[in-house]
């Protein structure tokens, strides 16, 4: 069963972060630029946050929230995490039951990578798709 | 295998929608209480855009303003692609992964009649494998015990 450092092995892990007194407007430069969804948000090495679209849709009816507004003040806190050894199946359930579309992932406490929904979801889907497969050819040698 | 409409049936056929001259205030709004990631916008009773967080986000940091006062026919997206309720949920999975997009309408004969997410479709798709694998098992280990 695969782990999530097989998920990081297969895709380019580049980890995109702003720090809590980057602007709400750098932060959504980053995410357009880079074309994704949320951003992790770093202190002196150490996650302190998530920002994510989602995040500035819902808060920007707040009146004191403008571009200029730092990441800290609208970060979700307290980021759930997984580790390399972890299996894709628990992402997904962590993520399934929290609502979350990206998990950052820390070996030894430090950050190696970021999965998202879309790895986890095509990993999931491949192996049972491999599943489907095997028992079809056991079928065909063993029992027709 | 299942279609769009099995997919209707679970989720219901509940449609959230704002009018093309709504403000981008009410649409997050609806959006916030909802807890919605896209809504379709109306005019004259016709689908004529889809607006969602992300369309929000990449806007707001283009003009470098909170555009909270905006019509939301300003800010949404044009090109709405939709689906049937006939359609199966691997067309439509493979739709929404080339076309990069979350949600798509569900049309039947020019009536909307709901709109699926990513999320629904991925858990449609899962549970058809799963249920491919207990069939595929079953009928191994009955042919095995009765043999």
């Amino acid at each position: 069963m695969a782990t999530v450092k097989d998920l990081l092995k297969a895709k380019f892990t580049q980890v995109w972060y702003v720090t809590p007194t980057s602007t709400v407007s750098d932060a959504l430069k980053l995410l357009a630029e880079q074309q994704i969804g949320a951003v992790l948000v770093v202190e002196a090495g150490k996650i302190v946050g998530i920002f994510s679209e989602r995040d500035f849709a819902r808060k920007a009816l707040l009146p004191e929230v403008n571009l200029g507004t730092p990441v800290g003040d609208l970060m979700v806190r307290g980021v759930y995490y997984v580790t390399p050894d972890q299996s894709v199946e628990s992402c997904m359930a962590m993520m399934t039951a929290k609502r979350f579309r990206h998990l950052p992932v820390l070996e030894d406490g430090k950050l190696v990578g970021v999965i998202s929904i879309g790895d986890v979801i095509r990993q999931i889907m491949s192996e049972k798709d491999s599943t489907i497969q095997s028992l079809e050819d056991y079928i065909w040698v063993h029992m027709i | 295998m299942a279609t769009v409409n099995n997919l209707l049936l679970h989720k219901g056929k509940d449609v959230w929608s704002v009018q093309a001259d709504s403000t981008v205030r009410e649409t997050l709004q609806l959006m916030g209480e909802k807890n919605i990631g896209a809504v379709l916008v109306m005019e004259n009773q016709k689908i004529v855009g889809i607006f969602s967080e992300r369309d929000y986000a990449r806007h707001a940091s283009r003009k470098g303003s909170m555009l909270l006062e905006e019509p939301i026919h300003s800010l949404m997206t044009h090109s709405v692609y939709y689906v049937s309720p006939v359609q199966t949920v691997e067309e439509v999975m493979a739709l929404m992964t080339s076309k990069k997009i979350r949600h798509l309408p569900v049309m039947d004969n020019e009536r909307l009649v709901g709109l699926i997410s990513i999320g629904d479709v991925v858990k449609q798709i899962m549970s058809d494998k799963e249920t491919t694998i207990l069939g595929l098992e079953n009928y191994i280990l009955g042919r095995d015990y009765s043999g």
